[in-house]
């Protein structure tokens, strides 16, 4: 039964690991042919999405939570640039340069990827903070509510839970 | 009944007197023997009575010629009927009544037995306690016999008329319910009219059997029993008594009055009964064959109503051998002296207690038996007992006893069960153990006859068809049980009151009231409860022992529960269920100042309930309850089986409850460390949940402003 376990767990650490393999294959495959149908795009979302290349080399966790956020952020940051870079300027390498040229530019895209990464650090100590006083109010509703029995059943309750267990 | 004595204004009595009444009771006690009777006017100069029932006694006339053994005659008068002239006979409180008896003769007229019109249970001033009183019709003439004289009383040609004849009735009359008179003598017969004509029996019911008994009255293996504890007897014990009767009578004196009783024994065990009298008192010749008849020492040859009916018609009668002992061809010697029949050197063996045990130890006896007196079967009983010694185990001294106390069983199986100092007849055992207790000898040497088992043996070793005796074997089998229990309920105190019918209750709470029936016992207790302080129970080991023989209901459970007296609300439920069980059986319904005694000492038992709230409702209703007096009500409160089966539930239900919150206060507050570790992985899974969706609504945003 044990042996089957493993198996199956090695199996599907294979399979991870291939469409792991996979995915970052389709990326490079879309970022050459993006390179070779729109290179101003390319360099845009290049340059703008360097933060989340960053956390994608160096969040090697379970889950890659921090490139999720980074990314989730960082993309929002970006994408307003290669709309206006469709819509306006036509795809134009100049364009493209002008934009990241632009500080106002570099500050909101890199700005939201801060944003993205001050979002991981926040959050679990949030939760936590919740979770502690969500055990805290529960706490003290089982206080409450055992301070019913004894009113309840006086002294002989304690008596007995001790006698149980001794 | 002794409610309704009332002692009536005094104006001649001292206190002084009610003291020397109280001393010559106990004088009386003391000796086991029947104070002599003194022929002297009634004592004069006080109308102080007592009245109860349809009597009326006066304590300060005595009338000393109907005293009979311990037991004291006072002047009497009938209140509410005519019963002619009557005495009361006060019973002595220390000392047990013949139950069976006063409910035989009671209201009964049995010619040749004086008239027992009542009895009751009355509060005697003189005591300052309640005992039983007998009151007699006066016989028309005056007692037949004083000791001391010198020429017969009664001609011995009028005895068998006049005196015999009338005691056969009441023998055959007693016989006939199985029960023996056991107080017939000389001393203790009555003319029954001025003509002298004929004699009534006196009083047999106030003392136990045999206890006003001068030795010589009592049959061979009878005599050597403690007087208390001599035994009911039966119809050869009192044909045994007729015999040395009508020899008192025809002699004019008690016969062999100038030996002691040690010499009486001697006598008797060594030559016999008749042999012994005929060898020191000159009988009448008339009277001879009746006396050797009479006096057979072996109960089965001894002459029954039959024969001695026989010679009343002037029938011939087959001659009995008045000693059937078998006699040994060599002496046995015994603390220096010989003896040559089994029954003597029981006898010996009794007198010798200690010594006697290496003659039995080493077989001396036993071959003494078999090539002595040539009896194969007692040699053979002797060798198994002395083989039982051997196997005893460790208690070396216990065994020891054991074997000499069945020894003399061996020797003499009809005689009384001995055991060292203890002397009683196997039906006088409970007899002598109410005398035991209630004369500060306490029941110690009646314990050791019990827990060692003797009157099983005894029983095994008994010869001859002697049912007053076998008919006990039910309840001695009981009593070993009782005296292992130590617990309230059993003991000697169950013993005891499983023995004598008429024992009253001598818990010190109501020993005075003379507690006999149950239906007693809570008015007496109702009556202590108004002058004693409620600090302890009502209830103690006598009491528990004496609702247990006299209730008929099964009390098993309680008594169980009061095994354990740590256990307050079981050992108080217990106690509380016995009260109102016997309110409920033999009432009084209302008892309030028991139950406010009950109420202040029952507050364990509420405990029975686990909840506060019903406790509290509990405690409320308690007193009010207690007013009332109802003890069966306040056991009903404390034991509402559907309320206390509901309590125990939710009781079980809230422990659980209270483990359960307790068990997840505990892995609250133990799992911090995880909770950390599930808070990062939660709130990164949120963040990128939040991060992606505001990715979405970015890029959906600006393609909707692309088309629009």
């Amino acid at each position: 039964m044990a042996k089957k376990k493993d198996k199956s767990a090695a199996k599907s650490g294979q399979k991870g690991k291939k469409s792991g393999g996979l995915s970052f294959l389709a990326i490079l495959v879309m970022a050459v042919l993006l390179f070779m149908v729109a290179l101003p795009t390319f360099i845009t979302l290049g340059v703008g999405l360097l933060p989340s290349v960053l956390a994608f080399l160096f969040d090697r966790h379970h889950g890659r939570y921090l490139v999720r956020c980074v990314f989730g952020l960082n993309f929002s940051g970006v994408a307003p640039y290669v709309m206006e870079l469709w819509r306006d300027g036509g795809q134009s390498m100049a364009m493209a340069t002008h934009q990241l040229l632009d500080p106002m530019t570099m500050t909101i895209m890199y700005g939201a990827a801060g944003l993205g990464w001050l979002m991981y650090l926040a959050m679990p100590p949030i939760v936590a903070n919740v979770l502690s006083l969500t055990a805290q109010r529960r706490t003290v509703e089982l206080r409450e509510q055992q301070r019913d029995l004894i009113r309840i059943w006086g002294d002989n309750l304690i008596s007995e839970i001790e006698k149980g267990s001794r | 009944m002794a409610d309704n004595a009332k002692m009536q204004p005094d104006d001649a009595q001292s206190g002084l007197e009610a003291v020397q009444d109280d001393d010559a009771l106990e004088g009386g006690q003391e000796d086991q023997i029947a104070p002599s009777p003194e022929v002297a006017a009634p004592r004069s100069g006080g109308n102080r009575h007592v009245d109860v029932g349809s009597f009326r006694i006066f304590p300060d006339l005595r009338l000393p010629e109907f005293d009979c053994g311990p037991s004291q005659a006072f002047v009497a008068e009938g209140t509410k009927r005519d019963d002619g002239p009557i005495f009361a006979l006060l019973a002595n409180p220390l000392l047990p009544t013949r139950s069976e008896l006063l409910r035989v003769l009671s209201g009964v007229k049995v010619a040749g037995q004086l008239d027992l019109l009542d009895y009751e249970i009355i509060y005697w001033p003189p005591l300052d306690r309640s005992t039983i009183i007998c009151f007699y019709a006066k016989p028309g003439g005056s007692k037949v016999f004083t000791d001391g004289g010198k020429k017969a009383v009664i001609d011995e040609h009028d005895l068998p008329l006049a005196v015999i004849a009338p005691i056969i009735n009441i023998l055959t009359v007693l016989s006939d319910k199985n029960l023996a008179h056991r107080n017939l003598r000389a001393d203790n017969l009555f003319f029954a009219d001025e003509q002298r004509t004929t004699v009534v029996a006196g009083d047999c019911s106030s003392c136990p059997a045999g206890f006003a008994q001068p030795l010589v009255y009592e049959p061979i293996d009878r005599m050597t029993a403690e007087p208390a504890g001599r035994g009911a007897g039966a119809l050869s014990d009192d044909l045994y008594a007729l015999g040395i009767t009508i020899a008192a009578l025809g002699i004019g004196h008690t016969p062999l009055s100038k030996f002691s009783d040690k010499e009486i024994i001697d006598m008797k065990l060594a030559r016999g009964s008749f042999q012994a009298l005929v060898g020191h008192e000159k009988l009448p010749l008339t009277l001879i064959e009746p006396i050797r008849g009479l006096l057979c020492d072996d109960f089965e040859e001894r002459w029954g109503l039959a024969e001695l009916n026989n010679w009343l018609d002037g029938r011939r009668v087959k001659p009995v051998q008045s000693n059937s002992d078998r006699r040994a061809a060599r002496a046995q010697n015994m603390g220096g002296r010989d003896y040559y029949t089994a029954r003597g050197l029981a006898n010996g063996v009794t007198n010798n207690w200690a010594a006697a045990l290496a003659p039995l130890r080493d077989g001396v006896i036993e071959v003494w038996l078999r090539r002595g007196l040539n009896d194969a079967e007692r040699s053979k009983a002797m060798s198994e007992a002395m083989r039982q010694m051997a196997w005893s185990g460790s208690d070396k001294r216990t065994a020891e006893d054991v074997l000499v106390a069945r020894g003399i069983a061996i020797l003499d199986p009809n005689g009384p069960v001995r055991h060292k100092t203890f002397s009683a007849m196997l039906d006088g055992l409970g007899p002598m153990l109410s005398y035991d207790v209630q004369h500060g000898r306490g029941p110690q040497a009646f314990s050791e006859v019990i827990i060692r088992d003797l009157p099983t043996f005894w029983f095994s070793r008994l010869s001859g068809f002697r049912p007053e005796i076998q008919s006990q074997q039910q309840v001695y089998k009981m009593l070993r049980y009782y005296m292992q229990q130590q617990t309230m309920g059993y003991g000697y105190e169950r013993c005891l009151y499983a023995l004598v019918k008429n024992q009253h209750c001598l818990s010190p709470l109501v020993e005075n009231e003379y507690v006999i029936h149950i239906a007693q016992l809570l008015p007496a207790l109702e009556k202590i409860a108004t002058v004693t302080p409620h600090s302890s129970w009502p209830i103690d080991r006598h009491i528990a022992a004496f609702i247990a023989v006299r209730l008929q209901d099964d009390t098993e459970p309680q008594l169980t529960a009061l095994q354990n007296p740590g256990d307050e609300v079981e050992f108080s439920r217990s106690i509380i269920s016995l009260l109102a069980l016997v309110q409920w059986r033999h009432g009084p319904d209302s008892l309030p100042h028991l139950g406010l005694w009950v109420a202040r000492l029952m507050e364990p038992a509420t405990k029975v309930f686990h909840s506060k709230e019903r406790r509290e409702k509990v405690e409320r209703e308690i007193p009010k309850l207690a007013k009332r007096g109802n003890l069966v009500e306040l056991y009903n409160l404390i034991n509402d089986e559907k309320e206390r089966r509901r309590d125990q539930d939710e009781f079980i239900a809230a422990v659980e409850e209270y483990s359960a919150a307790d068990n997840e206060v505990f892995d609250i507050e133990s799992s911090g460390a995880s909770r950390m570790i599930l808070a990062e992985q939660i709130g990164r899974q949120v963040a990128s949940f939040a991060s992606t969706m505001i990715a979405l609504l970015t890029v959906s945003a600006l393609f909707m402003m692309i088309v629009w």
